[in-house]
């Protein structure tokens, strides 16, 4: 990123921000409220949902006025933004009632329309049953994690998220990534007596050499150990004993007493 | 047989003049996709086998060759002969002992194959004379039906790669641009953004890597100019293309074409496996040590890969989702580098532009809409087919002096122009100049070139549904407004349509739209309600005539009317009764005929072939 | 449905054409597969990936959002209704109705038979001859409702 810094106005304060950030960006930074539905911090935004549409005073095209997506948008120099305004308003309840009409059921969806004064949708509800509003987290994270095991499928109104051929996806680690990154909790997945289940596949887990919990599925084990270059057995001891490891060999290591109460809480648990 | 200079250039354009010269007589055959499907195939074996078997070719000093589409494609199969321009339509291969007897040998002209008037009803026999061609003025179309588009020589004939080889000997880049600035040549893919504006741009930009490409994915339905010109003169478009890669200082580019247009596909290939071998493409170009390579990419059958970014996301062998231009691609286009994409019509502009001078294309049209443009003029209209006019001359005049006015003289209700994005303009509107801006200020673009003409039997409500429908099958359904906002919009004219339509419909559909058009991320979503916006805004009672009186004036909408047989006009010819699919229609010959409405489709196929207009809508 | 079996010496010379790990060339060798088997088979698609080196879930992106493929096998004749707005509205969507009915199947299905595959197109671009239907490729002009039946009849 651009060591660059430019001035520009967030609702008629003044701010500076590095060249190549994003209006949601710098908004984020200065704790100015901007909603999304398909935008994580961790991910390359893509502005599919259009939540975030805020209008700038673009300083060079003659005064152009207009509406842009804030995860998009590039910071410039004496750009002006205003993050609410009717018509904003009108824009980001429009796009609610329309994901209201295609997931009427998604508690998610239905707490964020009624932030927005949308309690019930307006237009024709959709006859198939869905709690999937398309934002693609779920493909972007599966895609940074380096499985590319899910993705699109078809397009228009009849896109989906789907595994390839509609078969188990013979790329997915089980990590659940996707699952847990999903806003509207629509991809299914479980954990029972050491199996995963996600996508139609069954993924067997990896128990703690310490404790026995289930960690991670075998495959994700793997795929984790071989991406980081180190071996899978520095991996099979679950977080809470490795770090519970950790302290007992600084404590070794330094000879500090343990305290009495922490005892007291470890027998209690 | 490389050209390595401009005179050896030269040469073979003048060897090629000459080969030409040395015939008497030529046959042209138009082989476009429109005269194939007619049958003209057929037509050019029967005037080969002629010509062998007769040996005319020798006695005549004859030549033949199949040609690029001629435009007026509902009359084909066309046959030309020049030099006395005799044109002949609807030819059949049986017809052809008759033309090399009574024409070709005797030099007669024979009168039921010419050409009729439909409102002089005279016969015209010169190619020229015709009203359909009169009118029109060809720059991008100059060579198509002149030149054999699978032969390199036959274009060299007509001066093709001249304006390559001025560009690259006598211009510098930065000239290059320059003229095409001063030409004032927009982009004829629908966009209409200055082409000078956009070459110079991406000059500018930094990275040298940049690519040069064409938009061959003539996506608006009811368009076909650019498959014509693809088809029918590929090199115009190569040259133009080349020029291009050296005013910005590219080294390769890529034609993406529509999978639906094999033919087109076919003759660019060999046109560029042609320019290859002759010097024109790839390295040490005409021995300048300029270099520019071009592939072919074809498409997957998307409308939306129309729009830039996605159809450069197609080209890299992705989904063609469109991404937000914040920045534009002539910075970060094709694989991120700097890219130029224009339209076929656009590049095959360019290589006039540089031969015959950036004034001489300004002085036609208009001051901000220069040049020509192509249309194809289709639906109710009696002339149609493809045709190039200067910029500013009047939908009037294209629809009645050049198309020869509405089939069966019925009344004109509207023209459809600019594809999904653009809309319907009533008659107010006939006399509006035909320019980028006037178009788009009456609620409509200029789009490609498509114009849909429509009479007094098409039901606007219906067109809209149509456009609708169109886009929400063709929306990538990235984003939330063009995927579910369409959809929506195209339920609610659905249910109209069915005559479910309610009152507050046509509100809640302007009050959508109006986010669709702000919120979409690309152009695609942004003008995808102007179908409806147009009709609401010029046919609004049409709407209120389905929601409220459940009538479809037009009878189109098949649940909101029934046919009956006027039994004071109905001459009892039968007509009707012979072309009903479900045999519904009784009546005894030059008796009143009667339609059984309980079994009536409402196709129209009645109404279509009554020639007393005696099929009513009720 | 009986699926065709999937030749590896064909889909392995459909390969050849296209360079090892360069994914640009995934719709062009999707288009081949599509032509030589008359769809986007699995294993034909998942052969094609490791050649590419791409992930099985963008091949199935793509050959899933363009048009021109097809995931299960394609009829004999291939029955496309031009629907540009040309034909619109000279009648197309009537000549879509008629074969729907008459072949029992919705556009972009294929009679349980195999014989038959129905689809609609957005414009082949012969508008001037509209409404057209091209019967596997050969386009014919100024169709008539009444005609379509006919011809269907006579080759059943």
């Amino acid at each position: 990123m651009s060591e660059k810094v430019v001035n520009l106005e967030i609702n008629g304060r003044g701010f500076q921000a590095r060249e190549g950030m994003t209006i949601l960006e710098v908004a984020k930074r200065e704790g100015i409220p901007i909603p999304t539905l398909c935008h994580h911090d961790a991910l390359e935004p893509v502005g599919a949902c259009r939540l975030c549409m805020v209008e700038i005073t673009h300083p060079n095209w003659r005064g152009w006025k207009g509406l842009v997506t804030a995860c998009l948008y590039p910071v410039e120099e004496g750009l002006q933004v205003t993050t609410e305004s009717q018509e904003i308003h009108q824009v980001r309840k429009t796009i609610l009632d329309l994901l209201l009409a295609r997931c009427p059921d998604a508690p998610y969806i239905q707490k964020v329309a009624a932030e927005h004064g949308v309690t019930a949708t307006s237009f024709k509800k959709n006859e198939v049953q869905t709690v999937c509003i398309l934002c693609g987290l779920c493909v972007r994270v599966c895609a940074v994690k380096g499985c590319n095991a899910i993705g699109t499928a078809r397009r228009g109104i009849r896109r989906e998220i789907a595994a390839p051929f509609g078969m188990p996806p013979p790329d997915c680690i089980g990590c659940t990534s996707c699952a847990h990154i999903c806003p509207t909790d629509a991809i299914p997945w479980e954990d029972v007596n050491g199996v995963r289940k996600i996508w139609d596949q069954e993924f067997e887990m990896v128990r703690c050499v310490s404790c026995g919990r289930p960690i991670m599925p075998v495959t994700q084990l793997e795929f984790e150990a071989k991406r980081a270059g180190i071996s899978p057995d520095y991996m099979t001891t679950c977080p809470a004993c490795s770090q519970q490891k950790t302290l007992e060999t600084i404590r070794t290591a330094f000879t500090i007493k343990r305290p009495a109460s922490e005892d007291a809480v470890e027998a209690a648990s | 047989m490389r050209i390595n200079s401009v005179k050896s250039l030269t040469r073979a354009a003048g060897r090629a003049r000459g080969e030409r010269k040395r015939l008497e007589t030529e046959v042209l055959v138009c082989a476009g996709t429109g005269c194939l499907a007619n049958g003209s195939m057929d037509v050019a074996e029967a005037f080969l086998g002629a010509i062998r078997r007769r040996k005319l070719e020798a006695r005549l000093k004859l030549g033949f060759k199949t040609t690029g589409c001629h435009g007026f494609c509902e009359k084909g199969p066309l046959v030309i002969i020049q030099p006395q321009g005799i044109f002949y339509k609807g030819v059949k291969a049986k017809d052809v002992k008759e033309i090399v007897d009574q024409t070709l040998l005797k030099g007669q002209v024979i009168q039921r194959l010419l050409y009729r008037d439909p409102n002089t009803k005279q016969r015209v026999e010169q190619y020229a004379e015709i009203p359909f061609y009169s009118k029109q003025h060809r720059i991008a179309l100059r060579n198509i039906g002149k030149i054999d588009p699978k032969c390199i020589d036959d274009c060299l004939a007509v001066g093709g790669y001249t304006g390559l080889a001025k560009a690259l000997t006598e211009m510098k880049p930065t000239e290059v641009i320059d003229a095409v600035t001063e030409s004032g040549l927009r982009g004829r893919g629908g966009g209409g953004f200055p082409t000078g504006r956009k070459w110079k741009t991406c000059r500018e930009a930094e990275d040298p890597t940049k690519y040069v490409l064409c938009n061959a994915d003539e996506g608006d339905p009811g368009a076909f100019m650019d498959r014509s010109i693809c088809e029918g003169d590929p090199h115009a478009v190569l040259e133009g293309m080349v020029i291009g890669a050296w005013a910005v200082g590219a080294s390769k580019g890529y034609i993406y074409v529509r999978e639906e247009y094999p033919l087109a596909v076919k003759h660019l290939q060999a046109a560029i496996e042609q320019a290859r071998e002759r010097g024109f493409l790839g390295d040490d170009i005409l021995g300048t040590g300029f270099s520019y390579d071009v592939q072919i990419a074809r498409g997957g059958g998307a409308f939306v890969c129309g729009e830039s970014s996605a159809l450069m996301k197609s080209v890299a062998g992705e989904v063609g989702e469109p991404r937000a231009k914040y920045v534009h691609s002539v910075i970060r286009g094709l694989y991120d580098k700097p890219t130029v994409l224009n339209n076929v019509e656009t590049w095959a502009n360019v290589p006039w532009i540089i031969t015959e001078g950036a004034a001489a294309f300004a002085s036609l049209g208009t001051k901000k809409s220069t040049g020509t443009k192509t249309f194809s003029l289709v639906g109710k209209v009696k002339n149609t087919g493809l045709v190039e006019v200067p910029m500013g001359i009047t939908l009037r005049e294209i629809i009645y002096d050049i198309g020869g006015g509405i089939i069966k003289n019925r009344p004109f209700k509207g023209v459809q122009t600019g594809g999904p994005s653009g809309g319907c303009l009533p008659e107010g509107k006939l006399d509006l100049p035909v320019d980028f801006d006037t178009l788009t200020e009456a609620g409509s673009m200029m789009g490609s070139g498509g114009m849909i003409v429509m009479d007094d039997r098409t039901c606007m409500v219906d067109v809209a549904r149509y456009f609708l429908k169109f886009l929400v099958d063709e929306s990538c359904g990235k984003c939330v407004p063009c995927r579910e906002g369409v959809h929506q919009l195209h339920q609610t004219v659905n249910d109209i349509c069915a005559g479910n339509g309610r009152p507050g419909d046509l509100e809640r559909i302007e009050a959508l739209s109006d986010v669709v058009v702000k919120a979409s991320l690309c152009a695609l979503g942004k003008s995808a309600p102007n179908p409806i916006l147009s009709t609401l805004r010029y046919f609004r009672e049409e709407y209120e005539a389905h929601i409220n009186d459940r009538k479809c004036p037009a009878g189109v909408c098949r649940n909101l009317f029934t046919f009956r047989i006027s039994p004071e006009i109905c001459n009892g010819c039968g007509l009707c009764a012979k072309s009903c699919p479900v045999d519904c229609i009784a009546g005894e010959k030059k008796e009143v005929h009667v339609i059984d409405a309980s079994v009536c489709t409402r196709c129209g196929a009645c109404r279509n072939v009554c020639p007393t207009d005696a099929v009513e809508v009720i | 449905m009986s699926e065709t079996s999937i030749d590896p010496d064909r889909v392995r010379s459909i390969l050849t054409r296209y360079p090892q790990g360069d994914g640009s060339g995934l719709i062009h060798a999707l288009q081949d597969i599509q032509a030589e088997f008359g769809y986007v088979a699995c294993e034909a698609v998942a052969r094609l990936c490791e050649h590419l080196n791409i992930p099985l879930s963008k091949a199935f992106s793509v050959a899933t959002f363009y048009k021109a493929f097809s995931l299960e096998p394609k009829g004999e004749t291939i029955i496309r209704v031009c629907t540009g707005t040309a034909c619109h509205i000279r009648g197309s969507q009537i000549l879509a109705d008629e074969l729907s009915s008459l072949l029992d199947v919705e556009p972009g299905g294929t009679t349980k038979d195999l014989k038959f595959t129905l689809e609609t197109v957005n414009c082949v671009g012969a508008c001037a001859m509209a409404p057209v239907v091209a019967f596997n490729g050969v386009y014919q002009g100024n169709v008539q409702p009444g005609a379509l039946t006919r011809k269907i009849r006579g080759g059943k």
